[in-house]
């Protein structure tokens, strides 16, 4: 990475991505869990607007298959549900980069309701439970702790 | 990264052109999908990568364990002659329950007419440490540090000290995962102890609650029953403590009634568990599955719970 000068670091990327899974699949006491943000997602979708070409959509489909592997869903089921995220993230990071914390926060709402509506959607058409709508309270969280992730992750690498 | 790629352009055609990759993970992830749904190949997969991620999960849950031993390091002398006297007093009793046990089962193999006793129902059992737990509304797992090396196998069943925890769906080489009897997607044959009602307690994604939806409202349970396996399905043998009922409601408009019932084991706080082998000849074990597939197709018993015919509207003048 050093010897193409590129501020892109993929070994970063993935080192902060399996942080985050690590820190999503902690066990936690039920009403803490309803409410626990996927922080994969968010770093995932970070990576995505600020380093388009690290990780790029593939990171998005690891660490999708990871969650798949670990939480024991259909193999692929998370693994679309984050290529999208990052395809999106990807196809607008000019777009949001711009914008104050607050209005990425919105666009990071967004993309975590698309995320858990594929996911509800392929629960649905594979005939598996849909769950409660608890399941999209971390969406919002998600969107709340943005802010603290984006100023995180923004102190690993050096705003261009 | 960028010399990678070949020409200059590359970098750039990549970023604004996600379009034909995303195309691309999209196809693989739905094809993973399909041949998910499918047993097969996939399984090899999933083995390989249970194996893959089984260093991960203890990482995950090895704060807790940290916590636990911590927590066991610093308890007091006190404490733990206190939980020794407790434990004394149970086994105690335990041991006068298997006296008068140990009596029973051979009063019932007299009555069967069988010389020497019964074979023990559990040829062999094995103690997993809980590696991490999965306890959402959609999905109730928990993952244990044994797995095919141990001889662990799919649909197994799993117990814990107080009764029924749930059963192997997914076996990797180091590790397993168990469905808990509360997963939304899981359902046991279970019997009421009292009066032997057979029916079938499905989970509900909270692991404090399970539910009979199968029983009419004329059915004979109230809150305080007991439910145990019954034996069929030819996963669980009969016997084992599911749970007790909560509540009981029944109400005049629905053909069905309403049932809580609270499940024996404590699923959320488990943190060792117990794999079973069953002894075949025991009266007691599960239906070996691959027998059940051999019998000839749709005898075994649904419940009808159509509408109400409009009988009443013929005999209206």
């Amino acid at each position: 990475m050093i010897i193409t000068g590129s501020r892109e670091s993929p070994l970063l990327v993935y080192i902060t991505a399996l942080i985050a899974l690590m820190l999503t699949l902690m066990p936690l006491p039920r009403s803490l869990g309803v409410l626990w943000p996927n922080l994969l997602v968010l770093v995932i979708i970070y990576w995505s607007m600020m380093m388009p070409r690290a990780g790029g959509i593939l990171i998005g489909f690891l660490g999708g298959l990871a969650i798949d592997v670990f939480v024991g869903s259909q193999l692929g089921q998370h693994a679309l549900a984050l290529s999208l995220l990052c395809y999106l993230g990807i196809r607008l990071h000019l777009l949001v980069r711009a914008k104050p914390l607050f209005e990425q926060a919105l666009f990071v709402l967004a993309a975590l309701l698309i995320y858990e509506g594929v996911l509800w959607a392929i629960d649905g058409f594979s005939n598996q439970s849909t769950g409660t709508w608890t399941r999209w309270l971390h969406s919002f969280t998600g969107a709340a702790i943005w802010p603290l992730v984006a100023g995180l992750l923004g102190r690993l690498h050096s705003p261009r | 990264m960028a010399f990678a790629g070949g020409g200059l352009n590359s970098p750039s055609a990549r970023d604004t052109a996600p379009g034909p990759r995303f195309f691309v993970f999209a196809v693989l992830s739905i094809l993973l999908m399909y041949f998910d749904q499918r047993d097969g190949w996939s399984q090899r997969i999933r083995y390989v990568l249970q194996g893959a991620a089984y260093p991960v999960q203890v990482a995950v849950g090895s704060p807790r364990l940290l916590w636990n031993s911590t927590v066991d390091l610093f308890s007091t002398r006190a404490t733990l002659r206190r939980e020794n006297t407790e434990l004394k007093a149970r086994e105690r009793e335990l041991s006068l329950t298997a006296m008068r046990f140990a009596a029973l089962e051979q009063e019932n193999a007299r009555l069967r007419g069988l010389a020497n006793g019964l074979p023990p129902l559990v040829k062999r059992s094995q103690l997993a440490d809980v590696v991490s737990a999965d306890l959402s509304s959609q999905r109730q797992r928990l993952v244990i540090d044994q797995g095919d090396r141990a001889g662990l196998y799919r649909s197994q069943a799993i117990v814990d000290a107080t009764g029924l925890v749930g059963q192997l769906v997914r076996v990797g080489p180091w590790s397993a995962e168990v469905m808990l009897i509360s997963d939304p997607g899981h359902a046991v044959p279970v019997e009421i102890l009292r009066n032997g009602v057979r029916t079938v307690a499905e989970g509900t994604g909270n692991e404090d609650e399970m539910r009979l939806s199968l029983l009419p409202a004329t059915a004979d349970v109230k809150a305080g029953d007991t439910l145990v396996t019954s034996g069929l399905g030819g996963v669980f043998p009969a016997g084992i403590p599911v749970g007790t009922v909560v509540e009981a409601v029944r109400d005049p408009d629905d053909i069905l009634a309403r049932v809580r019932v609270r499940p024996r084991a404590s699923l959320a706080r488990d943190r060792q568990v117990m794999a079973l082998w069953f002894n075949p000849e025991s009266p007691m074990a599960p239906v070996d599955s691959a027998l059940v597939r051999e019998l000839p197709e749709a005898p075994l018993a649904r419940p009808v719970l159509e509408p109400p015919s409009p009988v009443a509207k013929v005999t209206k003048p």
